[in-house]
């Protein structure tokens, strides 16, 4: 109660997304399960938060709605102030442009170069000028300046993420999703690409809301969220998250290195 | 300029392109030769009226093609003859003999045409010739075809040899064609006709032919001609009695249903070998076609992507298809010694390429549903 009472002083327009009393379900009739239990959540912008928790608790669930792919039915869903909830399909598919995806496979067309697989997503903006440029810059910042026309095959685990990385951010989405996006890479390019998003989403104040079982980059998040069957269990800061869990195993300097 | 996916996720399987461009030329070139034999049924139908000097044609109701005419009184063509545009009359008799090989004695159908030596009938002017003329008029001679087949045997002039256990002499050649109904033609003056066919009375006639004055129309010689004629004939246009024949050919016999089939089947073959393709590449793209989604794409532009991957496939067949049936089109005509008039014909050309698009945008809209249906959520 203290907490929501704390989210209703803000602002509506501070918040990229806001959730009220969010319950879905899957399946019908007698096979209907309850899968997320009374959300309430809000990201403001600009924030990075890290969403943790056992395998099936529900992370993957949440971070589909809040990316407004799957149709929800009650509660609020307010994601850079649409409301989701009662949107019909074609209107989810316009909230989606705003929205950087970054999944736990890159999902590149093998037929086309780095940049031809960034440009797909700058063609959504219906700007065909500079594609090319704007591909070529942000290929740049994520350091694959000399990679732009290399197809995926030719390209190693790290750098397929990092293209998949540049089309999520090319057209500066005020929301990013990440579900496990280090998930598939090695200890190093996985630390290479959050470290390189959280760049980017700090100088561009992006809210960047990222699903991980990965220890390791835990520290570059503002606010670090747990769920557990469903529900919603701690909301935290980095430290307050740290010192409630076991020193030994989450320790602080770690996430330094 | 969008980034042209539906071509490069086609020419990225090199292997898949290659056997969807031989499944789609193999579909084409099998409608192409469907439709060639087809063409060359209604243009050999309509070849032997194309050379007689005639505009009007009276021929008895129950004749239903040139070599199965059915013989009506000469008088009409008399009648007709007093109408004012008519040139000339000519009668023309025609049926089947058979014709003996001189060097395997074996006897084979041979189709015969006689005519007044006096009448230019055809618009070949080797017959005209003095010595074919002068043959024309000898008893027991005739002209003969050079496109008769080989298996006439030799048709050399001089030639001696039977028809209907009767002598004959080749007097000479001429180059006019058989169309479908016959293998070898012989040309031979009335007398001589009625000689080989007796008994065949010289007052009955198998076609009246009737040539008009210079520039009078065929259209109304034909009803001035139908009202002074009894019901015992029909008089026909250049075009129409060539429209009767063709219907003959591909109505009346089964002939244009088994080609029409076997344009159809092809078609079946294009369709199923196309939506394989198109089904295995959308298969290999799905997780990208949802990612597509899920960033933004609306289901109409992955439909899209898939039904220009369809054209394109269409468009990439249908060259070597076309190029390939050009040669086997020149084969057939050379391999029928010109009999088969096979050739191709701008208007087939781009029926054809329509109809491979249409064949590959249905293989598109089967194997479309897929990613019409792909959850993005799923790509998670
Ligand atoms: N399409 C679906 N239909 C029915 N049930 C589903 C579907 N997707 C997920 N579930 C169920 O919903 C629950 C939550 O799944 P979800 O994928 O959100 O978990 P998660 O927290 O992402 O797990 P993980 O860490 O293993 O990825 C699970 O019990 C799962 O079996
Ligand atoms: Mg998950």
């Amino acid at each position: 109660m203290v907490r929501s009472t704390l989210l209703n002083s803000m602002t509506e327009t501070d918040h990229s997304v806001q959730i009220r009393q969010l319950n879905y379900f899957f399946g019908q009739a007698d096979l209907r399960k309850q899968v997320l239990f009374d959300i309430n959540l809000d990201l403001p912008k600009g924030q990075i938060v890290i969403m943790t928790g056992p395998s099936g608790s529900g992370k993957t669930t949440l971070l589909t709605l809040i990316g407004a792919l799957r149709t929800v039915q009650s509660g609020s869903l307010k994601v850079l102030n649409h409301e989701l909830v009662g949107m019909r399909k074609a209107d989810l598919v316009e909230v989606r442009r705003n929205i950087g995806f970054i999944f736990q496979a890159h999902n590149l067309f093998e037929s086309l170069t780095a940049s031809q697989n960034v440009e797909m997503a700058i063609e959504l903006l219906n700007e065909w000028g500079n594609k090319r440029s704007k591909a070529v810059d942000v290929l740049t910042q994520l350091g694959l300046a000399d990679r732009v026309d290399y197809k995926p095959a030719a390209l190693s685990g790290g750098q397929k993420q990092r293209v998949a990385i540049a089309r999520a951010l090319v057209n500066h989405p005020a929301l990013i999703l990440a579900d496990e996006p280090t998930a598939a890479l090695d200890k190093k390019s996985g630390r290479e690409v959050v470290t390189l998003m959280q760049k980017l989403a700090q100088q561009e104040g992006r809210t960047i809301l990222m699903v991980t079982h990965d220890n390791r980059i835990l520290d570059v998040a503002d606010r670090i969220i747990t769920l557990v069957d469903g529900r919603l269990e701690t909301d935290e800061t980095l430290d307050n998250f740290v010192e409630a869990h076991d020193p030994k195993a989450l320790d602080r300097r770690m996430f330094i290195m | 300029m969008k980034t042209p996916l539906a071509w490069l996720n086609l020419t990225y399987e090199k292997t898949r392109l290659l056997v969807a461009i031989a499944g789609v030329a193999f579909a084409v070139i099998l409608v192409f030769m469907n439709l060639g034999f087809l063409g060359s049924l209604a243009k050999a139908a309509s070849m032997i009226y194309t050379r007689i000097d005639a505009e009007v044609y009276l021929v008895s109701p129950q004749t239903l093609e040139i070599s199965s005419t059915k013989a009506f009184p000469i008088e009409r063509l008399y009648q007709a003859a007093g109408i004012r545009g008519v040139e000339r009359v000519m009668p023309l008799y025609a049926g089947y003999l058979q014709w003996r090989n001189p060097e395997t004695r074996g006897t084979r159908a041979i189709f015969a045409f006689g005519i007044n030596p006096d009448d230019p009938v055809f618009l070949v002017p080797e017959i005209q010739s003095p010595a074919n003329q002068a043959a024309l008029r000898r008893p027991d001679t005739a002209l003969m075809d050079r496109l008769s087949r080989p298996e006439f045997g030799t048709q050399t002039v001089g030639l001696i040899t039977e028809v209907d256990r009767r002598k004959i002499t080749v007097g000479g050649q001429y180059t006019l064609g058989g169309g479908f109904a016959a293998d070898g033609t012989l040309l031979m003056s009335d007398q001589n006709f009625r000689r080989y066919f007796a008994p065949f009375p010289l007052s009955l006639i198998s076609l009246g032919l009737i040539k008009l004055q210079p520039g009078v129309d065929p259209a109304q010689i034909v009803a001035a001609i139908d009202q002074v004629l009894p019901a015992d004939v029909m008089v026909l246009t250049r075009d129409q009695i060539i429209q009767r024949e063709r219907d003959y050919w591909i109505s009346t016999t089964s002939t244009g249903f088994i080609f029409g089939m076997g344009v159809i089947v092809s078609c079946i073959v294009g369709v199923v070998i196309v939506y394989q393709i198109l089904y295995t590449d959308i298969s290999d793209h799905m997780k990208q076609y949802a990612t597509l989604k899920a960033i933004g794409y609306r289901s109409g532009f992955l439909f899209w992507i898939v039904v220009q991957e369809a054209i394109i496939l269409a468009v990439l067949g249908y060259i070597p298809g076309f190029a390939i049936s050009l040669g086997l089109y020149e084969l057939t005509l050379n391999a029928t010694g010109g009999g088969l008039p096979i050739g191709m014909e701008w208007g087939r050309a781009i029926n054809v390429l329509l109809l491979a698009i249409i064949m590959c945008s249905i293989s598109a809209l089967i194997s479309v549903r897929k990613v019409v249906v792909a959850d993005p959520a799923e790509v998670f």
